[in-house]
Order: structure tokens, then sequence, then C-alpha cells
């Protein structure tokens, strides 16, 4: 077959939904223009197999033939949606789309979740169990890689404790020493915000807003494809209208992913 | 005689001029040919110093080719709405927003946000004492949980439809607001997914919302069934 120049190939949609709200979300979730184009890949091994479904059990009902070209359309965790010239559609495994070729027969890479990847990403999201000076604490975090080694990290949590509620909103780095290490250990540096709501059975409630910094050391170990563990300490200086300040003590333990 | 010696001298003088002739043109041809192989190694050097000349010049610039970006699809966003069981308080309709990301084929991370209201209970229905406050009927949650897809499947209607779906099981922790205050609670349950579209999602989900509650006076776990059925739009 012989190739072309462009590496799309242009498709128009038309929103077939007359639900108002569907209507709403499709377009959300496509260009209004209603024109979009889509990366083409060529099949370079004997053939390449189609499922019905993402995932591995569902059945192969198509396969696209050496020299042939798909459109993918979409991506869903490790599947690719694709269209193939005589306009049937399947999905494609990742690591069967990642030996195709571009058209100008470069190699098509894929991002595949793994150990690799778990060393080299660019996200990371996750949520935590844990404690905050002896009250039960929840917490989520959201992590930007600013190099395999350091990262930007976001989080938020909410402690439940006998005498007091309260919320921690922090803003920190972190730094991975080994990042492809299965198991790696990482310190954290940063500063943040702490509200505390003391039960209204008290008898003398205190409501109080303070700023705070903390250190903090922890590990984190690759379980499967974009999922890992984390579990850390962190030593918190409450900075108090008092004459002295406040350390808080933290730990928690959680799943994380990466992508 | 004289005329011989004259001839043999004459002969010797004329040999001589030619022959310092002969000797300078040697010389001189010796000293060409040094200066030859001086430039000739000097050429050579050089030669081999400069980079070898272009056989043909590309008059064409590289194009760059543009590769689109593949769409993702692993966002869920949406509702549901069911009834919640709140032990001692009675069962109440529940509504709430659920935010999912599809990690792999096999996990999933949701975060949900539910309100309810809490009816009477049974001693306050006898005796016409109220507990709780209106506002502390308030039954607000949260939770992040974690979920597996324990078996994906299809499922057909007729002979031309058939849908991707799945079994899931999911657990996580989270926060409950009720009765004036904040309580740990730990969800875990299982549901169903099926996709009519490879956008549209519909769920159905029964999970347990556990807390410890001193609310009715004796402190002990609190188990809080709610069923749901909800649907979600993949982004």
């Amino acid at each position: 077959m012989e190739r072309s120049i462009t590496t799309t190939r242009s498709t128009r949609r038309w929103p077939t939904r007359v639900a108002p709200l569907l209507v709403l979300v499709s377009l959300l979730a496509a260009p209004a223009a209603g024109a979009r184009e889509y990366l083409q890949l060529f099949v370079v091994e004997p053939y390449l197999e189609l499922h019905t479904g993402p995932g591995r059990g569902y059945p192969v009902t198509q396969v696209v033939g050496r020299g042939e070209a798909v459109d993918v359309l979409m991506r869903r965790t490790d599947w690719f949606r694709v269209r193939t010239e005589r306009g049937v559609e399947g999905w494609a495994f990742e690591r069967d789309l990642a030996r195709t070729t571009l058209a100008d027969g470069t190699p098509f890479h894929i991002n595949l979740g793994d150990r690799a990847a778990f060393a080299s990403h660019r996200w990371e999201t996750g949520f935590f169990g844990g404690a905050y000076e002896g009250a039960t604490l929840i917490s989520a975090y959201q992590a930007l890689s600013l190099t395999d080694n350091l990262k930007i990290e976001v989080s938020g949590s909410q402690f439940i404790g006998n005498l007091s509620n309260g919320y921690l909103l922090d803003i920190g780095f972190s730094h991975v020493f080994v990042p492809t290490w299965r198991l790696s250990p990482f310190v954290t540096l940063g500063g943040g915000y702490e509200w505390v709501e003391p039960k209204a059975t008290l008898a003398q409630p205190l409501s109080a807003n303070n700023q705070a910094g903390y250190v903090g050391l922890g590990a984190r170990f690759y379980l499967t494809r974009r999922l890992f563990l984390r579990g850390e300490f962190r030593g918190y200086e409450i900075f108090t209208n008092q004459n002295s300040n406040e350390v808080k003590n933290e730990w928690k333990l959680g799943f994380a992913f990466f992508y | 005689m004289e005329t011989r010696i004259c001839v043999l001298l004459l002969s010797l003088v004329a040999l001589g001029c030619s022959g310092c002739a002969v000797f300078h043109r040697h010389a001189k041809q010796e000293s060409e040919g040094q200066a030859a192989d001086r430039s000739a190694q000097a050429s050579q050097e050089s030669d081999t110093n400069a980079q070898p000349p272009s056989v043909v010049e590309p008059q064409v610039e590289r194009r760059t080719v543009k590769v689109p970006a593949i769409r993702p699809s692993n966002v869920e966003l949406g509702a549901y709405y069911g009834e919640i069981s709140i032990q001692d308080f009675g069962a109440q309709p529940v509504a709430g927003l659920r935010l999912d990301y599809h990690i792999t084929e096999d996990f999933f991370a949701e975060a949900t946000y539910g309100r309810a209201k809490a009816g009477p209970t049974s001693f306050e229905t006898l005796s016409n004492i109220q507990l709780l406050s209106d506002a502390e009927r308030r039954f607000t949650y949260y939770n992040l949980s974690l979920g597996y897809n324990l078996l994906p499947g299809e499922v057909f209607i007729g002979r031309n439809l058939a849908m991707t779906s799945s079994f899931y099981l999911i657990g996580g922790l989270g926060s409950v607001k009720f009765a004036g205050d904040q309580n740990f609670t730990v969800n875990f349950g299982a549901g169903f997914r099926v996709l009519p579209t490879n956008w549209l999602a519909l769920h159905i989900d029964v999970q347990d919302l556990v807390f410890r509650s001193d609310v009715t006076g004796v402190e002990e776990l609190k188990n809080n069934l709610q069923a749901t059925i909800g649907a979600t739009v993949f982004f």
C-alpha cells in the first residue's frame, strides 16, 4: 500500500443525541467544529488484533493486516479505540499499538505505565488514611514532576479527633532519591495552613487558623501498572499566636497513581 | 695538427657550456619537483582537514510532521440517586455526585459527595421529642475510594445490541457530617456499570458507610446502607 504524507485523516462527526444534557456533554467531549483529525498509524507486524471492548477478556473479532492504517479515535486506560480503512471500529491493546509506526515510518511511542514510567512521569494523584496528632486523617494529593527526582505537591487533608476537627492545605516539594527503585524513599518539605475547629462540647471553643511548615520522610512502592503504595511521616511546625509554636506529627498510608 | 687541437679545445668549451646548461636545467627540474612534492603534500594535508564536498545541496526544508494528540477518555463524571438507610433514623432519599478516574482496565479511583436528610427515630415518633434539629439531621458525606473491575463483560439486548459492562468492588475512606459532628467513615460495596455508548455509563451501586457515633446515647458502629442508580459521562 502506498503511504500518504499526512498523518491524519479528517472525518466529520455530527451529534446524534437529542437530549439537551447529552448534547452539551458531547459538545464538551468533542470540538464544537465537528471535524476532528485523528492520529493515523500503520501496522508493521503481521496483523493487529481488534477486541470488542477495552479489556483483555473481550473477544477478537477483527484483525488489521500489515501495511494497513488505522485511525486512533480515543484512549481508555490501556486500550485504544481505532477505526480501520474499511470503517470497522474496535479496541487495540497499547502493547500491540506500540509496534505500529507513524506515516513517516517512525515508531509510535506510548507511555505504558510500567516501571520505566514509574521512574519518569508527569502527574501523580493519591489518597491516604492516617493520623494527625492522634486524630484520624483523610488526605489526598496531586503532584507535578519537575524532574524525575523533584516534584511539587499540593495536598488537602481533613482530620477528625475527639476534641477537635480541622483541615490542612499544603504545598511543597518532594525529592525521590532513586526513582528507578521499586521501593524508593523520598523526603518532603513545604508549608501551608491549618484550620482547627474545636468540638462544640468543649467549654471554651477556640477556632484557629495558623500557618504551618513541615518536613517529611516517606517511601513509595510500585504495585502494578500506574498504581503504587505511598507511606509518609511528616513533622509539622504550627506557627501560632501564642508564646511558642506547636509541633504536630502526621503519618499516612495510601494508594496513588501516575499518568 | 693545430687544427685538430683547436677543434678539440672548441669542443671542450662547447661541451662545458652545454654541460652547465644541462646541470642547471636538471637542478631547476629537481627544485621544481621538490616544490611540487611539497605543494602536493600541503594540498593533501589541507584535503584531510577540509570537509568532503557535498554532492547534492538539499533545497527542500525538512517537514515537521504534526502528530495529533489522542483524546483520553478516562474520567467519568455524573450523579446518582437512591435510598440510604441511616441507622436508627430510617431510610431516606440520597443524591450525590461522583467523579471517577480509570487508572487501568482493572482499577479506578472514585470521589463521591452525597446528601440526605435523616428521618425521625422510633423513639422520637413515639415520644414526640426531637433528638436533633433540622440542621443536625442533614447527612452529608464524601468518600475517596479505590475500585476493582472484578467481572468485566458484555450485556446483550436483543440480537443486535451489545454493551460493555463491569461488576466492580469498591472501598475507601471518607467523612460523614451528621448530628452536628464529623465522623470518620469507611465505605465498601459493589456496583455494576454498563456502557450503552463509549461515553455514557449507567450505574447500580450498593454501599455501606460505616462510622462510630454516640448520637443515640451509646457509642457504636453505625451501618448506613445505600442503594443508588446513576449515570455518568466519560471525558
